[in-house]
């Protein structure tokens, strides 16, 4: 029995090889090359709203200390809300408009799935940023929008980016469920896989979503390194003077 | 408070006159001879055990069975909404169901391998042959069919003179579609579109939602798309108004409901099991199955209501 499940376990893995290896699941409208090509597209325009929309939202908050209740609401809401749910409540309210089928609902929804994470980490992030230099920063007569941009952001980037990568890892992942309402994506191939009853695609197209997914985790988390201030990073960094570090910080946006 | 009085007080009436509705059938002297008949025969007719699947249309078939059965003169359990076909069909064969209504394509494909054809005579008569295997018989076919279809809006058929598959074969590249995921690989749909009908679905404007859904429905309804791939029964169709398009040239498999027994309750039950369930099928056509399905799906109507309603509407 158990030698029988493994030659099965083999056997599934073989026909999963080969549907990657046949030049039909390369090409064509729900070909891999496409719906791939679809899912980036989607994801990207939608980590791009959301970095538009959350960004702006969570430095400003994260600057004035005003509104931290809003934050904690907007973390709890988007933990709370079922992805789907949310697709599917976009389809519905962009169907008079006549965008419901199509990309539309879901990169409405994958916007506003997205932009809790980022709101969330901007607000700590900056929270964080020790609130001596801030005032230092202000003591030496720098304007608001400078001490925001060559010291807070600085040095919370780190806490900032990880909160874009958050948000690109589930805006990837959940890029899946897009198919249920005709939004296309990697999806696609596993809702055929599921309404035709072939397992070795949904296995196949879930195994690049997957890839997907850990790509994307990986590239940011390099962006997060390379966005981390050199006076952040590795080795402490004992301030003798308060001031220097200020200064120190602020070099990379202003060379 | 008031109109809670009013409401009981209402609810109470109508009981009243329910009440004395009943015993007024029985009171017409044929009536009464055919209450001691069907009395005396009770004893000698068998319990029949109905089943059905786990979605609605299967559901209230086999409700309005059981209440034409009842009404027979046959004592009736209900084992609805069972499972799929995978659960159903063995507790068929095994003799725990002794009923369940059940479609020609879908048992034939999928309990016995078979492959259906748009040719209904043709696809019962290897469905018979199959189940006669399995000691069960399947009586005569519902005109109606719950197979792939498409619609179309009402204003669109209005304005482009849609009635049939074929009328819409002719605008179909000026339309947009919108079909189920898999439509380009189900044989029945983009495959069967390009051989039966002629049209070029590769080069079609295409969305892809689930077909039988809310969804696609809602969008067609919306004007988000022009034509959908529905269920030829999907409630949805009775309650936006849409337009199903006649498949005039044959392209969906025979996916007519037909009564299956065992043979042991037909042999025991006699021809009364027979001429009522055959009453039932002739009676439900595609309409009546999608009205049925509005009033339970959309409205909210329990099973029995909806079947006890369908049986008196229709004089059985």
């Amino acid at each position: 029995m158990g030698a029988a499940g493994g030659c099965d376990v083999i056997e599934f893995l073989g026909e999963v090889a080969a549907w990657f290896a046949d030049p039909g699941t390369w090409s064509g409208r729900d070909g891999i090359p496409a719906r791939l090509v679809e899912h980036l597209w989607i994801s990207g325009v939608s980590l791009a709203a959301s970095v538009g929309v959350g960004l702006p939202l969570g430095l400003l908050i994260g600057h004035t200390g005003r509104g931290a209740a809003a934050v904690v609401a907007i973390a709890n809401v988007g933990r709370a809300v079922p992805s789907l749910g949310l697709m599917g409540l976009a389809f519905i309210l962009l169907l008079p408009l006549g965008l419901g089928v199509g990309p539309v609902p879901t990169i409405v929804a994958l916007t506003a799935l997205g932009i809790p994470p980022i709101v969330v980490n901007a607000y700590v992030g900056l929270r964080e940023v020790d609130r001596d230099l801030v005032e230092a920063a202000r003591g030496m007569g720098m304007r608001e929008r400078d001490v925001l941009r060559q010291v807070e952001i600085p040095i919370a980037l780190p806490v900032i980016l990880a909160g874009v990568r958050t948000s690109a890892v589930q805006i990837v992942a959940t890029a899946t469920l897009a198919a249920a309402i005709g939004g296309g994506t990697l999806g696609q191939i596993i809702y055929i896989g599921f309404n035709v009853g072939d397992q070795v695609r949904i296995f196949g197209a879930a195994v690049v979503v997957a890839a997907l997914s850990i790509a994307t985790e990986i590239g940011f988390a390099a962006l997060q390194r390379a966005g981390t201030s050199p006076g952040l990073r590795g080795r402490p960094y004992v301030p003798t003077e308060p001031a220097q570090v200020g200064r120190e910080a602020g070099e990379p946006m202003n060379p | 408070m008031r109109t809670n009085r009013t409401f009981v007080l209402g609810a109470a009436l109508l009981a009243l006159v329910v009440s004395a509705c009943s015993p007024g059938e029985g009171e017409s002297p044929a009536a009464s001879t055919d209450a001691g008949a069907s009395a005396s025969q009770a004893a000698d007719l068998p319990a029949i055990t109905i089943g059905s699947q786990s979605f609605w249309e299967s559901a209230v078939v086999a409700e309005i069975y059981a209440q034409a059965l009842e009404d027979a003169g046959f004592t009736v359990e209900r084992n609805l909404e069972l499972g799929a076909r995978d659960v159903t069909q063995p507790a068929l064969v095994g003799g725990d169901l002794d009923l369940m209504p059940e479609y020609i394509g879908g048992l034939l494909a999928v309990s016995y391998g078979g492959e259906p054809t748009p040719d209904i005579d043709a696809s019962l008569e290897a469905l018979r042959t199959e189940l006669e295997a399995d000691g069960l018989v399947a009586f005569e076919p519902t005109p109606g069919t719950d197979a792939d279809g498409f619609a179309v809006r009402q204003e669109t058929a209005d304005e482009l003179g849609l009635a049939t598959m074929s009328d819409l074969a002719e605008v179909a590249g000026d339309l947009k579609w919108g079909v189920a995921q898999e439509c380009g690989e189900n044989p029945n749909c983009g495959p069967g579109l390009e051989r039966v009908y002629g049209i070029d679905y590769e080069s079609l404007d295409l969305e892809t939602l689930g077909a039988c859904t809310t969804a696609i429905a809602e969008a067609l309804n919306a004007s988000n798309i022009d034509v959908a791939q529905v269920c030829t029964t999907q409630p949805e169709i009775a309650g936006f108004n849409l337009v199903l398009l006649e498949d005039d040239q044959s392209l969906a498999p025979a996916q007519n409901i037909v009564p299956v027994a065992r043979q042991e309750l037909v042999d025991e039950a006699g021809d009364v099991l027979e001429t009522t369930l055959n009453a039932v099928s002739e009676l439900l056509t595609t309409e009546e199955l999608t009205n049925l399905g509005a009033a339970i799906i959309l409205n909210g109507e329990s099973y029995e209501d909806a079947a006890a309603q369908w049986l008196e509407d229709n004089g059985l």
